[in-house]
């Protein structure tokens, strides 16, 4: 069984497509990476899931039920627009919010100090919202959308505004929800996170579903064509003819083959040139490679 | 219907911790006895300026009983009048000349020139011609000397003329279903407090009622709380809330009032033992049935602001927008005074069954004289019959525009939010 399934879903406001004949499907306990440029449908696809917007055409289901306040229920939902009261108690804002979403208080109440504790917010939860840092109050969007347990997770951009270190422990908490059995669907642009979190991918450009399916199907149909090389020396040899197109860095470039190019031949090339070639290796396109061919441009 | 629940009490219990509310429950209260001890000041210590005249008398031989009956007035409500110089028949032109100037100097307040022939009219000269104080008295007085004169004339001794020129005093008595009350302005006073206290009441909660829509649409709490509740039951929940706080803040203004006010009748009388308050006599019913209003006015404006607050996206577009819902308002209280006059006629009936209207128009026609039982029931049902529709359109606004950002939506695009699904 599906956790999430949209059957040829549109949307249109004034007569632009949002969102046009979407069809998606997503495997329970798996998490999927949502992925498109700005304004492609993204938003509006999961307002739909979340029934906060009617599709005009199509059909979702979550969890095998139509789209409802009762399906609702069992998501927790990170929007992109957020924000939290800022005269209110950090603490109390979580109890509201979970309250609202059929928790009883008294174990709202529980589960927010253990939480408020593991993020390292237990000294601010008696603090009124507006006192924390825009990173304290990510924490605390975070943490009212997973507190009910739900067994289906949307996080739209959960990473934006955090530091390091409390992206790690954000991605630890969603394993951990994966691992529990419920299903996470994450929307961002963040290529790095989704090819290290994602299980499958959607990609989605001007309202349609252009690719998606498992990641490392995704990554094995587009075979090794991508060659990573680092050397010191002039770079002559990356204008060599099997190359379609190179992204320079600093002590190397990333370098992708013509269709049926070998890379034996441009390993020839390179170490024939008066570069000293320190790192030569072949893999697999990136994620972000695959976004920019897919949707002409980044 | 928890949900709802748990909105009231959020809302409820964040405005009532506000200082604002605290600080807002607590002034008027306080204004109110300031306003009493100030108005029980003034009463005893009215300042009593009395207004120095002069009277240049062309047609001759009334300047005296004018002196007279102004200084000798019975009614010490009225300006004090002092008499400095009467000028009978005098070269006018120079007599003026030097009345101007003292006018101008200060030791004259006014001076009146009675024209020879009497079919014009009397001069009244002043620096201060605001003061409409002095209109009344000085007209009786020399219409009263002007007969007087008139009579003499015709034989009649002057010691007659007096009580055959005293007229009647007029007192109106309010005839309604509880008796007879004596009128001293009392159904006024609480007809123009009604329409003061609903039109500002009205106004200022559906005003808090917008802004905490827009709050949460500034902060951007508003799609994590739409993801977990429908909007018709954020919008209900959010205008029951702001309603529990508004009555809260009702009742301790009424109960601290009413102590006030009957404590403070007290205190004037204290003060001047002869001044005497009124009877004011609120009659149960009228309340209930002011009450009803006030609610139903209430929901019907909440709904409408908070309409307005769900369509913009800051204060300054929420200002502009803001008279779709404050037009109503207005319109009903700049018909106020048309009820008033006349609260029985065809006019004051269609405007008071006007549902936008009723809430301001019907308690001012119940305070002034009780419409007929089925007057009252056809505006309640046309008013509540109002307020669903009204609360209809304003979730579905509410439900397209709380996550809309960016430009002001025109009336036409308001419109048309109404359609979607």
């Amino acid at each position: 069984m599906e956790a999430i399934s949209l059957e040829k879903v549109t949307k249109f406001y004034d007569g632009v497509h949002a969102v046009n004949d979407v069809t998606l499907r997503v495997r329970r306990g798996a998490i999927l990476g949502l992925l498109g440029p700005n304004g492609a449908g993204k938003t509006s696809t999961i307002r739909m899931i979340m029934n906060i917007l009617v599709p005009d055409a199509g059909s979702i289901r979550v969890f095998d039920q139509p789209v409802s306040d009762a399906t609702r229920q069992s998501i927790g939902y990170l929007p992109e627009e957020r924000g939290l009261y800022p005269r209110m108690q950090v603490r109390a804002v979580i109890v509201f919010l979970a309250a609202l979403r059929g928790m009883p208080e008294p174990e709202a109440n529980r589960l927010a100090r253990e939480w408020l504790d593991r993020f390292e917010l237990g000294d601010w939860s008696e603090k009124q919202v507006h006192d924390l840092s825009k990173g304290m109050q990510q924490k605390v969007q975070f943490i009212s959308a997973i507190l009910h347990k739900p067994p289906l997770i949307i996080l739209d951009e959960p990473f934006s505004g955090l530091d390091p270190l409390n992206v790690a422990t954000v991605k630890d908490v969603m394993l951990e929800m994966r691992s529990q059995g419920s299903t996470v669907v994450l929307s961002t642009h963040r290529m790095e996170q989704v090819e290290r979190l994602c299980d499958s991918i959607c990609l989605i450009d001007k309202g349609r579903n252009i690719l998606d399916g498992d990641l490392r199907a995704i990554k094995q149909s587009y075979g090794k064509n991508t060659i990573q090389i680092e050397f010191n020396g002039p770079d002559g040899f990356l204008s060599h003819p099997a190359v379609s197109s190179v992204n320079r860095f600093a002590n190397g470039a990333e370098a992708k083959l013509k269709p049926g190019a070998a890379a034996q031949e441009f390993l020839k090339a390179a170490v024939q040139s008066s570069a000293q070639i320190t790192r030569f290796a072949v893999l697999e396109p990136s994620l972000n490679d695959i976004f920019i061919e897919k949707t002409g441009h980044a | 219907m928890r949900k709802v629940w748990l909105i009231i009490k959020r809302e409820y219990l964040t405005r009532v911790k506000t200082k604002a509310f605290v600080i807002s429950t607590l002034i008027v209260p306080l204004a109110g006895i300031v306003l009493v001890l100030l108005i029980a000041f003034l009463i005893s210590h009215r300042p009593q300026h009395t207004v120095r005249l002069a009277i240049v008398d062309d047609a001759g031989g009334l300047a005296p009983s004018v002196k007279h009956s102004l200084e000798h007035s019975p009614d010490s409500s009225t300006p004090q009048f002092i008499v400095t110089d009467t000028f009978d028949h005098p070269n006018t032109a120079e007599v003026e000349r030097d009345l101007r100037s003292h006018v101008n100097s200060g030791a004259l307040d006014a001076y009146l020139i009675v024209p020879a022939d009497l079919t014009q009219a009397v001069e009244l000269h002043t620096k201060n011609p605001g003061n409409f104080a002095v209109l009344a008295p000085l007209t009786a007085a020399l219409n009263q000397a002007l007969i007087g004169a008139r009579l003499s004339a015709r034989g009649i001794h002057v010691d007659d003329i007096d009580q055959i020129a005293r007229g009647v005093d007029l007192q109106v008595i309010k005839v309604s279903q509880s008796g007879e009350a004596v009128e001293k302005g009392q159904t006024m006073g609480i007809a123009i407090g009604l329409v003061i206290l609903l039109y500002s009441s009205l106004l200022a909660y559906g005003i808090i009622t917008m802004r905490s829509v827009l709050e949460e649409k500034t902060t951007r709490t508003m799609e994590v709380l739409i993801s977990s509740v429908r909007p018709f039951e954020l919008l209900t929940g959010k205008i029951l809330g702001v309603a529990g706080t508004a009555f809260t803040q009702f009742l301790i203004w009424i109960v601290s009032l009413g102590l006030l006010a009957s404590y403070g009748a007290a205190m004037a009388t204290m003060f001047n033992p002869s001044s005497s308050f009124p009877a004011m006599h609120v009659p149960l019913s009228l309340l209930i049935w002011v009450a009803c209003f006030f609610f139903g006015g209430y929901f019907l404006y909440s709904a409408m602001f908070a309409a307005v607050g769900a369509a913009c996206s800051n204060e300054q577009d929420a200002g502009q927008l803001q008279w779709l819902a404050m037009g109503p308002l207005v319109f009903a209280i700049s018909f106020y005074w048309l009820v008033m006059i006349d609260s029985t006629s065809t006019l004051s009936l269609v405007l008071s069954e006007i549902p936008f209207l009723a809430p301001v128009l019907m308690p001012l026609r119940l305070s002034i004289q009780a419409p007929p039982a089925w007057q009252l029931a056809l505006s309640v049902v046309l008013l509540f019959g109002t307020i669903v529709g009204v609360i209809w359109a304003s979730a579905k606004v509410y439900r397209v525009g709380v996550l809309m950002y960016g430009k002001r939506p025109s009336l036409p695009e308001l419109l048309r939010w109404l359609r979607y699904s």
